[in-house]
């Protein structure tokens, strides 16, 4: 065999290990990205227990031990985690729907122990209940996505609670069936009352109650709510 | 489907093409040519030689140009200049006169005619064993010449190129081009070793001159003449040596403008000489690396140049636009401005294409530093370095765009 020949083959050779070397790597980041997103949960789930716990064994004065904020933004950040993963590995991606389903009854979770310690403790928190679509039927999602976090970062006492409408998880459709969420998207539910669609942030905003988003020191820390 | 995917073709190409290119490297006719040394100046068998220094309005660099030859080191009786004005109008003939009571040095003046005429016209004037051939705005090392005569030991050796790099590179584009031209060097020597060159450059490219004689000549070669001579050779069976200690200083484009016209036409004359006129040569085994990779590869380069730059303006756009419409209405403050710098091995890039383009890149890179090791070519490699990684990819497809859109149109563009 030629020179050029041999080392034609010695390049494919090179080149088709390089592209699996690569192609290996990324898989194993995602796997690493998967294993860390689970922990996350885990520990997570942990502190909500524990924190329904807590408030179960404090029933008579639940407003000095227990407090969800530090959840919050663990969860928070497990919500942009959990979105940059979507966008690498797809949202058809099994790991990533079963951790989104994970995901989504943590936040419920924390949403109620939100009420529960409002309730208790005579605090009044802005909780916006977001449900959005992957299903190809919500051009706006992203810009509401957005100016949540936008919201949420500014207004670091708003709680954002962001579900995937069609995640098919029987906590959430009871959710949705109690807060009587239609199949119109974006849709919210702003301490309670629906609403429906997002044109600008401005008019978004009029949709909060008077005086929620007025009050806190702007956030200097990063989140993105995206579309899970 | 996703863009990208366009892409992948090209990148795997380009990553195949450099893992050949250093694989080469490592073989044995490359670590031959390696190991030859220069000729010997006290050597009697030294064969004569006779520069030709085709000159049009070049009267601010020939003296420069035509200095550096004679400062060659090589023995004056055996070492000819021939320096010809090709219809000059500005005060070319005036300063090559003061040349004209030096014995080495000849001088002659043509009517404009093209480059290959006056070229010619300095072969017909010589009786020199070689010729070489050096662009007035070119500077050679005392010992280049004896660096590339050792090349020629074989008689089937019809031409040797020599190592070119910018001289005294002075702005960003002259910095990209130096490491351009050093990426030239690893190529050209590596491809010299399996007889896959395809260009002889005008900067100090030396010729058998019976060969050049019995092919008839340089010709117009859709202004590529060097290109053209090039392909005639390997077609007629001769082989392209390089010697890359061989090191000559060309003056690079200054400005932009310069630059595309320059890379239109040679892109235009590979794009018609290798296409078109010796067509013949594509995909040939009997033609080894040349025939069967380097040519198709030059295609397939100017083709994925242009995909991939199209692919990424569309998706920087497309990106944009989105992330435009994503921000408005929102305070400029949140929206435009980062809001974290801390390091999070989560957010690693890791899209298959991103690292794939990467890993391309470190090939360049390591071909661009190996030219300059090999070459010793003198200066500091960081600006060109940085602009070759930056610009390069941004530049380069719009005479890629220029030169196919003249070429499918049938269009023709003046040399300057």
């Amino acid at each position: 065999m030629s020179i050029v020949g041999r080392n034609a083959l010695i390049a494919l050779a090179i080149t088709v290990a390089l592209v699996a070397t690569v192609a290996y790597a990324i898989d194993y980041l995602n796997g690493q990205r998967i294993e860390e997103l689970s922990a996350i949960e885990a520990q997570l789930s942990i502190d909500t227990l524990s924190l329904d716990t807590q408030f179960s064994l404090l029933e008579a004065a639940p407003c000095d031990n227990a407090s969800s904020t530090d959840i919050t933004g663990d969860l928070t950040d497990l919500g942009n985690r959990l979105s940059y993963t979507e966008d690498q590995l797809g949202s058809n991606n099994a790991q990533v729907t079963r951790l989104k389903q994970q995901y989504s009854l943590l936040e419920i979770r924390d949403y109620l122990v939100t009420k529960k310690l409002a309730a208790a403790c005579g605090t009044k928190p802005v909780t916006v209940l977001y449900f959005y679509s992957n299903a190809g039927n919500c051009p706006n999602c992203d810009k509401a996505g957005y100016a949540l976090s936008y919201l949420r970062d500014t207004y670091p006492t708003l709680r954002v609670y962001s579900f995937d409408y069609h995640l098919g998880l029987g906590a959430l459709e009871t959710l949705i069936g109690l807060q009587k969420v239609r199949e119109e998207f974006p849709a919210f539910v702003i301490n309670g009352t629906s609403s429906y669609g997002f044109t600008t942030l401005t008019d978004f905003e009029k949709r909060f109650p008077k005086g929620a988003l007025a009050s806190t020191t702007p956030a200097t820390t990063r989140s993105t709510t995206k579309a899970l | 489907m996703s863009p990208e995917l366009l892409a992948y073709p090209f990148l795997f190409i380009s990553i195949f093409f450099e893992s050949f290119v250093l694989v080469t490297f490592l073989s044995r006719p490359a670590r031959a040519a390696r190991a030859r040394g220069p000729a010997r100046l006290d050597d009697p068998a030294l064969p004569s030689v006779a520069i030709l220094v085709p000159c049009l309005n070049e009267g601010e660099t020939v003296a420069a140009t035509t200095e550096s030859l004679l400062a060659l080191q090589y023995p004056s009786e055996k070492l000819e200049i021939v320096l010809i004005d090709n219809g000059s109008t500005d005060n070319t003939p005036e300063v090559m006169a003061r040349y004209a009571l030096n014995p080495r040095v000849r001088i002659l003046h043509e009517e404009k005619r093209g480059k290959h005429h006056a070229v010619n016209a300095g072969i017909a004037a010589t009786t020199a064993d070689f010729v070489g051939c050096l662009d007035a705005d070119s500077f050679v090392e005392p010992d280049a010449l004896l660096q590339i005569i050792p090349a020629f030991a074989e008689p089937v050796v019809a031409a040797t190129t020599a190592a070119m790099s910018v001289s005294k590179p002075n702005n960003i584009l002259r910095h990209m081009q130096n490491a351009e031209y050093i990426f030239g060097i690893t190529l050209r020597h590596v491809l010299a070793s399996i007889n896959g060159i395809y260009v002889t450059p005008g900067p100090f490219s030396i010729y058998r001159r019976s060969v050049v004689a019995r092919l008839g000549g340089f010709r117009e070669g859709h202004k590529t003449e060097d290109l053209e001579m090039a392909l005639r050779l390997q077609k007629n069976g001769y082989w392209i040596e390089n010697a890359p200690r061989a090191r000559v200083y060309t003056k690079a484009p200054l400005t932009l403008t310069a630059l595309i016209k320059q890379r239109t036409r040679w892109t235009t004359g590979f794009m018609r000489n290798a296409g078109l006129e010796y067509r013949g040569l594509l995909g040939r085994r009997r033609y080894g690396a040349l025939g069967t990779i380097v040519l198709p590869l030059g295609f397939m380069a100017i083709a994925g140049g242009i995909l991939v730059f199209c692919l990424v303006i569309f998706m920087l756009i497309e990106r944009g636009v989105t992330a435009y419409q994503l921000r408005l209405g929102i305070p400029l403050s949140y929206a435009w401005l980062p809001h974290g710098f801390g390091f999070d091995w989560f957010y690693l890039p890791s899209s298959l294409y991103i690292l794939l383009g990467l890993a391309a890149m470190a090939g360049s890179v390591t071909m661009i530093t190996i030219g300059k090791r090999l070459s010793k070519t003198p200066g500091s490699l960081v600006r060109g370095l940085f602009a070759y990684i930056f610009l390069y990819g941004l530049i380069a497809p719009l005479w890629l765009l220029r030169a196919t859109t003249d070429v499918a149109l049938g269009k023709n563009r003046s040399w300057r």
